[in-house]
């Protein structure tokens, strides 16, 4: 962060004298009115800074409430070039109602706020009246305007810059590296401790419905779900793919994965080979068991439902992220009687899964089937460290809500810094 | 019973839906409050403010979307507003130029003065990060090829960050939960959102946190909003088929269950006989 | 080739996940266009992708055509319908419209792509009946109130609901309001939380099964 009042380079002997005389106003205190007249109050404690943690061309002006700050009065917001010292030469660039505009509007953690909550605070950005450019050194006057009255502030100059570090950011980054330590650490913990694992159905059910198939002669359908690899969604069900595919491949069962986006089918391709070769049998594998059908949803829909209508197969698998699709997706393949298991994160897709599918891994556990499928350490103790996270979360609005309720019976003030401090910690 | 032929159920719904677009009985719709905080933003909006619209969706949703995206058009150019569209689903593009230049041509409004289609482009979400950086590389010209720079309709805009207020109309991914994820929170502006009838309940909690202000969710919703605007269309006569296969699936489901009921009884009974 | 198939792509997504999660937090500008380059190069490798499932589903089809598999016309017919959308795509330029008159493009995309993508959408009404008729059965006390919230919000959500039980409508705000989004919000916290774990071990290499299965 950049903050400036006067502190500029000057050059000549003018400009000397202009900022002698600005600095004199401006550290006196001193106001500049704009009619001598004026029985209005002038703005006091007038602050211009680089707005802070953002990508610069922009200034924040912050100044002190008065007594004037009624509905029928109005501040205006006046910026000229950096070597201003005449205050008709600013252009005024905003107005507003004077009990509007706080510290306490702006949408910024606690620890970034710059002055007292109940400050007044004006963010200049570039618009149709001003063009605020980085490096550039501006003058910056708040003026109070009641009826006829007008009284304007001293000036004060700040030059913008760009900013390094979002310091409002700062909880979320904490937050997110304490997550991931937790999870390093417990991943740590779970290569020498035993960790007890709950039953998920769902997965229970894998084999049976790949004995199914095996048992029947006919195929399974495994789908990764609508989004690309960058989804955590799509990595889970392609890391499932992988399990999958190793006990497809030890009971020789056809496979078929229709994909929706060419990158995933790619992967999945490499995933199962993997796992064919690991299952010791890759002589079995097929490199169109994984095959592009189109990114578009319903033409996808309408052909995966062609397959199962022609292909019947005895068991299908739905995991990833889905949309409108998964109903039409779920229920072709219950008519054809086939086996459904489904996981997914799409929480608005769930109703649809519950009701038509034999088994549905909900939200994380899509996230849990890999380390159940593989009893690995590094996948249990992830699973305990998404636990403690969540420990942690439910803690915190357990303990909010007793502090909000508390608040609201009793008309305490102090449950509300506890909020405010939640709120912002979030 | 419990397994009838799913062509009865089918035609059932078929015939709920066809008959009231045949015979229309106009039933009085109420206003819900997330509908109402779209509306109400977009009517506080000063004139000449910069709504920018993604309606990102294809053909499969027109019938839910389509009468939104007319409505929520109407609506901002009766305010005058300086309307910003385009689409992060490719196959919607015909369909969200359509709909544009239908209300911009009803409305009396200049494409270029007062309104812009952008069209889409390449990269889902990416579109989204670079709009905040600089909407003119992200979008040299406009879907009919005339360079954007210059624009009256974008005097002043530079990025993302210059909106007035931003609505999605998303019909899956893209749609409002990315406009929040990569638009929204990175780049600070106002947001409403709307959706299919069946994505709204999984964004109640974007709406309860106040992270998207409104709301349209669905036929409903644009039902809703025609009716606030006070220009009904497709989505108010849309509302008395959608009633009528509401209660049918209420009246399938009852059926069912009556069956399923009394199939229990009877082997609960016959069981009791046996032993 | 074990470096070029593992070590180096772990290398790289370890210094960009890194690189782009420190990213988030830093506004300034180099930090903004480094951020753009990287969506550009995404676009660029995600349409030579393309090139990729288009290869994958012509290979496909050609093979079915070939071997005279069961539905083979249906191959044929995707083969004509790929072909000649692209080739009326590039005769008119990628536009459905020129100066208000449709082309052919524009003549496949509202008279062919609409009806068909609307046709399939609107299967959803049928199937949703008929799922619902299957399942949604009071088996067990839960399945019970299951059942009982589901009518509430069906007839809330229609005019025809709200005029034969007027509570319904404001019970049904409630639900999706109170119950559905503090519920929605719990699963929503899991998976958060899953995906923010899951992105931890891919930066840092724990999770590599994505590569292509199996451990060293």
């Amino acid at each position: 962060m950049k903050r400036e009042t006067l502190h500029v380079r000057w050059g000549g002997r003018g400009e000397l004298f202009a900022c002698v005389l600005l600095s004199v106003l401006v550290h006196v205190g001193l106001s500049v009115p704009a009619s001598a007249q004026s029985t209005l109050p002038a703005p006091v404690e007038v602050q211009v800074i680089d707005t802070p943690n953002d990508g610069g061309a922009s200034l924040t002006v912050l100044w002190a409430p008065s007594g004037s700050d009624s509905p029928d009065a109005r501040y205006q917001i006046l910026l000229g070039n950096g070597g201003a010292i005449d205050p008709a030469s600013l252009k005024v660039i905003a107005e507003f109602p004077a009990d509007t505009r706080f510290v306490k509007d702006v949408k910024s953690a606690w620890w970034t706020r710059e002055a007292e909550k109940t400050w007044h605070q004006y963010v200049i950005r570039s618009g149709k009246d001003a063009e605020i450019q980085d490096g550039t050194a501006y003058t910056v006057a708040v003026a109070l305007l009641k009826r006829e009255d007008r009284a304007m502030s001293s000036l004060v100059q700040a030059t913008p810059a760009p900013n390094w570090f979002n310091w409002n950011q700062l909880n979320n980054l904490i937050l997110a590296l304490s997550f991931g330590g937790i999870v390093f650490y417990a991943i740590s913990h779970a290569r020498r401790n035993e960790i007890f694992l709950r039953r998920i159905p769902g997965l229970d059910a894998v084999d049976e419905a790949i004995g199914r198939s095996t048992e029947l002669g006919k195929p399974i359908l495994y789908l990764t779900g609508a989004h690309d690899m960058s989804d955590p969604s799509t990595i889970a069900a392609a890391v499932i793919l992988g399990r999958v595919a190793k006990r497809t491949a030890a009971y020789e069962t056809e496979l078929m994965v229709p994909h929706r986006d060419p990158i995933t089918m790619a992967v999945c391709q490499e995933i199962t080979k993997q796992a064919y070769m690991e299952a010791g049998k890759p002589d079995l594998f097929k490199e169109d068991s994984n095959f592009f059908i189109t990114s578009d949803q319903f033409s996808y829909t309408a052909a995966v439902d062609g397959i199962m209508l022609r292909k019947k197969p005895a068991a299908n698998f739905f995991m990833g992220s889905y949309f409108a699709e998964s109903l039409l997706l779920t229920e072709t393949g219950a008519s054809t009687g086939a086996i459904q298991i489904a996981g997914t994160d799409s929480d608005h897709q769930l109703p649809f899964f519950v009701t038509t599918c034999d088994y549905t891994l909900i939200g994380e556990e899509l996230y849990a089937a890999s380390a159940y499928l593989s009893k690995e350490p590094v996948q249990i103790g992830t699973l305990r460290g998404q636990d403690i996270g969540k420990a942690v979360i439910l803690s915190a609005i357990v303990i909010g809500t007793v502090l909000a309720t508390i608040g609201a019976v009793t008309g305490a003030q102090w449950p509300s810094l506890f909020l405010d401090f939640f709120k912002d910690v979030k | 019973m419990l397994k009838i032929d799913r062509r009865i159920i089918f035609l059932v719904i078929g015939l709920c839906t066809l008959l009231p677009l045949l015979y229309p009985v106009g039933l009085p719709i109420k206003i819900s409050s997330e509908v109402r905080g779209v509306y109400n933003h977009i009517e506080s909006l000063p004139e000449r403010s910069v709504l920018f619209m993604s309606l990102d969706f294809d053909p499969a949703s027109k019938p839910e979307l389509h009468p939104q995206a007319i409505a929520l058009l109407r609506h901002a150019f009766r305010k005058n507003l300086r309307v910003v569209t385009m689409t992060l689903w490719v196959s919607g593009t015909g369909l969200a130029d359509q709909i544009v230049t239908q209300v911009a041509k009803e409305m009396g409004k200049e494409n270029g003065k007062d309104y812009v289609f952008l069209g889409w482009s390449p990269g889902n979400t990416a579109v989204i990060i670079n709009l905040g950086q600089n909407l003119y590389n992200t979008f040299p010209s406009d879907y009919g090829g005339k360079p954007t720079k210059g624009l009256p309709v974008l005097d002043g805009v530079q990025s993302l960050k210059d909106v007035t207020y931003m609505v999605s109309l998303g019909a899956g991914n893209p749609g409002v939960e990315a406009w929040y994820v990569f638009g929204k929170d990175k780049y600070k502006f106002e947001m409403g959102g709307g959706c299919t009838g069946v994505m709204a309940p999984g964004l109640y909690p974007l709406l309860r946190s106040g992270q998207i202000n409104g709301l349209i969710g669905g036929l409903r919703g644009a039902a809703e909003y025609e009716s606030l605007i006070d220009q009904k269309g497709k989505a108010v006569a849309g509302m008395d088929a959608q009633s009528a296969t509401h209660v049918a699936i209420i009246v399938l489901v009852i059926i069912c269950n009556l069956f399923y009921f009394s199939m229990r009884r009877a082997a609960q009974q016959h069981s009791q006989v046996g032993s | 080739m074990i470096f070029l198939r593992r070590q180096l792509p772990l290398l790289i997504t370890m210094i960009t996940g890194l690189l782009f999660a420190g990213q988030y937090y830093v506004p300034h500008p180099a930090s903004e266009q480094l951020l753009t380059s990287a969506t550009k190069w995404l676009q660029i490798v995600g349409g030579f992708a393309l090139v990729l499932g288009v290869t994958s589903l012509f290979h496909q089809h050609a093979a079915k055509i070939r071997r005279k598999e069961e539905g083979w016309g249906y191959s044929l017919v995707l083969y004509a319908g790929m072909l000649g959308t692209i080739a009326v795509g590039l005769w008119a330029n990628g536009k459905e419209s020129l100066e208000g008159a449709a082309t052919a493009f524009g003549w496949v995309y509202s008279y062919m792509l609409v009806p068909l993508q609307g046709t399939m959408f609107a299967i959803l009404a049928f199937f949703i009946a008929s799922a619902a008729y299957r399942s949604f059965r009071a088996r067990s006390r839960e399945a019970a109130v299951l059942l009982i919230a589901a009518v509430i919000v069906m007839m809330g959500r229609v005019p025809l609901g709200e005029y034969l039980i007027p509570l319904s409508g404001d019970v049904s705000q409630w639900i999706l309001n109170v119950l559905n989004a503090s519920v929605r919000r719990a699963i929503l916290i899991g998976v958060s939380l899953g995906a923010v774990a899951l992105s931890f071990k891919i930066i840092f290499g724990v999770e590599r099964s994505y590569l292509g299965g199996g451990k060293e």
